[in-house]
């Protein structure tokens, strides 16, 4: 029997799913969570060393590196890793089939957790590529991780291939395009042949941006596609706009990675175009984003009754503000007053928690207890939603405020640690922000262990276990 | 060929797709750049300042201090604009992308004393007291008596353990103010 311990009218076990497809979904999912513990006990560390700068004052968790470990572990090991875990179950359902080879996808995940140990080690010990964000990692580690990329996409395209149905549905647009976007990506950014001098800041400028956005952005439009419609138990409001927002977002999102370098001698012609797209960008953020918001438009009652559509609606929401965000700091008037400030780090977070681990786990609570038959309590999910939420609110405003502040005190020509001062009071504030956020993480983990398969159910394909609910 | 029944047109679209713009964006431009040539009477960096490069980029210091000054009045404080030539012979350049602390561009410049930055990287705290800057207390050490090559670190007494020991750089410390020393921006011939 399934748990029902909350009266949710979409709960049913997905009764075709097969145990090679749930298993790999789960440990995707167990090992991803791990990686959330470590990465964002990392981001914790480091907020609380710019209140008290002297704790901790030993070279393996002095700032510097501390910083870089916090973001390869929350981007590779936490978010890439839960975000294959779950598209990869989204393929094999939306194709009708299962996973093509459940053991390719168990030999990528190995050499993942291999490549985010490794990264962990290297840049304790400070062996790294210096602070090139999110490519710190040196290339025998960086070989690790593309290789699961690799095979991953390899996987996803042969369950697409080998699918008994005729069409191919969106959600797979956007997860095989993700393999494909980021196998181009990490290449192009690991080849030295054109990074001499400036070349290195052109190539950085893209990597950095569209790693986020051809990668991490894509994967978790390619599940919320699936999750929204299956939570809600409606259709997606337009098909025909998820498609577009498919293209848009290759076209624009590519071109826009020299924003992070407005007024520096990068030419003069790439800086433009960057933020002539950034403007373009509106068309696939509010194409996407309208689009899952207006599926929500009617389900109040689903709303109101599911623990899993809250976090799905709060991640399309944040999805909407930070990019219509990302657009007012790509213009060379606000980039005056914003960048290098704090809002940078806003700016990061409300893209990758608010947007992307909302989105995770409202795909985690809604889809994982159709797969195993084990449902999280309620209580626990929704302590976990509050926590999270008010706790990256507070991050990102005081964190942003903090920029503001930062900005106004260059401009005005003050000495240099005016603005350090003028920050400190919020650096406080985004500490408490991250003290709920990981205290959250905690209450998720405890979730994940809740909705561990075998529990109540053993799913085989031949014999669905459950009736669809009374 | 429709999109909505085969994956083959979709995934062939996207991947050459997101190939072709790759190429025009990054990496052309980036061929295009790369040989920019460095200024001209710009002597290399001693080996002592390369190893406290090495220093600068195992620590992180480029996440938090960028090298890059722009043409607004905001940024005079830290010299005259980068030009692509100031990154030439940079491998990696660290333009970085936040500024938690001042700009280093021209560092050596605004503060040319190795007693002072010995100080500083030991504890930023012993001469700015509201600096939120890590301390490197690991590439320095504390010494009953200071030998003849030693670098003495004039620390204020409540830094050492007992009265009259000293605290002296290691050699990571001392080729880390080397290169600090080395970052001064070259005159632009007009």
């Amino acid at each position: 029997m399934v748990r029902r311990r909350i009266q949710d009218p979409t709960l049913r076990p997905s009764a075709t799913a097969d145990p090679g497809t749930i298993r790999v979904a789960c440990e995707y999912l167990a090992g991803a969570t791990v990686w959330l513990l470590v990465g964002t006990a990392a981001g914790l560390l480091d907020a609380l060393k710019l209140n008290w700068p002297d704790v901790l004052a030993v070279p393996w968790l002095s700032f510097g590196r501390v910083r870089a470990i916090h973001t390869n572990t929350v981007f590779w090991g936490w978010s890439s890793m839960v975000l294959v875990g779950l598209a990869l179950y989204v393929v094999a359902r939306t194709s009708r089939a299962p996973l093509w080879s459940p053991t390719l996808s168990r030999i990528s995940l190995a050499l993942w957790n291999a490549a985010v140990v490794a990264g962990l080690v290297t840049l304790s010990v400070g062996v790294t590529r210096g602070p090139q964000e999110y490519r710190e990692w040196v290339w025998p580690v960086a070989v690790l991780f593309a290789a699961g990329v690799v095979l991953n996409g390899v996987n996803a395209y042969m369950t697409v291939a080998t699918r008994h149905i005729a069409e191919f549905y969106i959600s797979n647009w956007y997860i095989l395009g993700a393999f494909c976007f980021m196998t181009i990506l990490f290449t192009t950014a690991y080849v030295p042949l054109y990074q001499h001098g400036l070349g290195n800041v052109v190539i950085q400028g893209y990597y950095m941006h569209t790693a986020v956005g051809m990668w991490f952005t894509m994967l978790s439009l390619g599940i919320a596609y699936y999750a929204i419609p299956r939570i809600l138990g409606r259709p997606i409001y337009s098909y025909a706009l998820g498609v577009l927002g498919f293209w848009t977002n290759i076209v624009f999102y590519t071109l826009i990675g020299a924003h992070h370098f407005i007024f520096s001698p990068v030419p003069w012609w790439l800086q433009t175009t960057a933020i002539l797209f950034s403007v373009g960008m509106m068309v696939p953020v509010w194409a996407g984003g309208g689009n899952l918001l207006l599926t929500f438009r009617g389900a109040s009652a689903v709303l109101q009754r599911s623990y899993a559509a809250p976090f799905l609606l709060s991640g399309i929401v944040a999805y909407v503000l930070v990019s219509t965000q990302g657009t007012l700091e790509a213009f060379r008037t606000t980039n005056v007053y914003w960048h290098f400030t704090n809002v940078t780090v806003g700016h990061s977070h409300l893209a990758m928690y608010g947007f992307v681990a909302f989105v995770i786990w409202g795909a985690a609570y809604g889809l994982v207890p159709r797969l195993t038959g084990s449902e999280p309590n309620p209580i626990l999910v929704g302590i976990h939603f509050w926590l999270a939420l008010v706790g990256y609110v507070i991050y990102v405003v005081s964190i942003s405020i903090a920029g503001v502040l930062q900005g106004f005190a260059w401009v005005a020509g003050e000495a240099f640690i005016r603005s350090v001062e003028a920050a400190e009071p919020m650096w406080l504030w985004r500490t408490a922000g991250g003290v709920l956020m990981v205290a959250s993480h905690l209450v998720f983990a405890v979730n994940v262990w809740a909705m561990r398969p075998g529990r109540t159910l053993t799913a085989t394909p031949a014999a669905p276990a459950v009736e669809a609910s009374a | 060929m429709n999109f909505h029944t085969s994956h083959r047109a979709v995934v062939g679209f996207a991947f050459f797709g997101y190939l072709a713009l790759t190429l025009l964006i990054a990496i052309l431009p980036a061929v295009s750049v790369q040989d920019t040539p460095g200024l001209p009477g710009v002597a290399a960096r001693s080996a002592l300042a390369e190893q406290g490069r090495a220093v600068y980029l195992r620590e992180g210091c480029g996440y938090c201090h960028t090298q890059f000054v722009r043409d607004l009045p905001l940024d005079r404080p830290y010299g005259r604009a980068t030009v692509a030539g100031d990154y030439a012979n940079e491998d990696p350049p660290l333009p970085g992308t936040e500024r938690t602390g001042p700009d280093l561009s021209n560092v050596a410049a605004r503060q040319p004393s190795d007693t002072w930055h010995l100080l500083h990287l030991y504890n930023p705290r012993a001469v700015v007291p509201q600096s939120v800057m890590p301390g490197f207390p690991w590439y320095f050490e504390e010494k009953a008596a200071a030998g003849p090559d030693d670098a003495v670190v004039p620390v204020p007494p409540r830094f050492v353990s007992a009265p009259g020991h000293v605290i002296v750089a290691r050699p990571e410390a001392r080729a880390l103010v080397a290169y600090l020393l080395a970052l001064r921006q070259p005159e632009l011939q007009r």
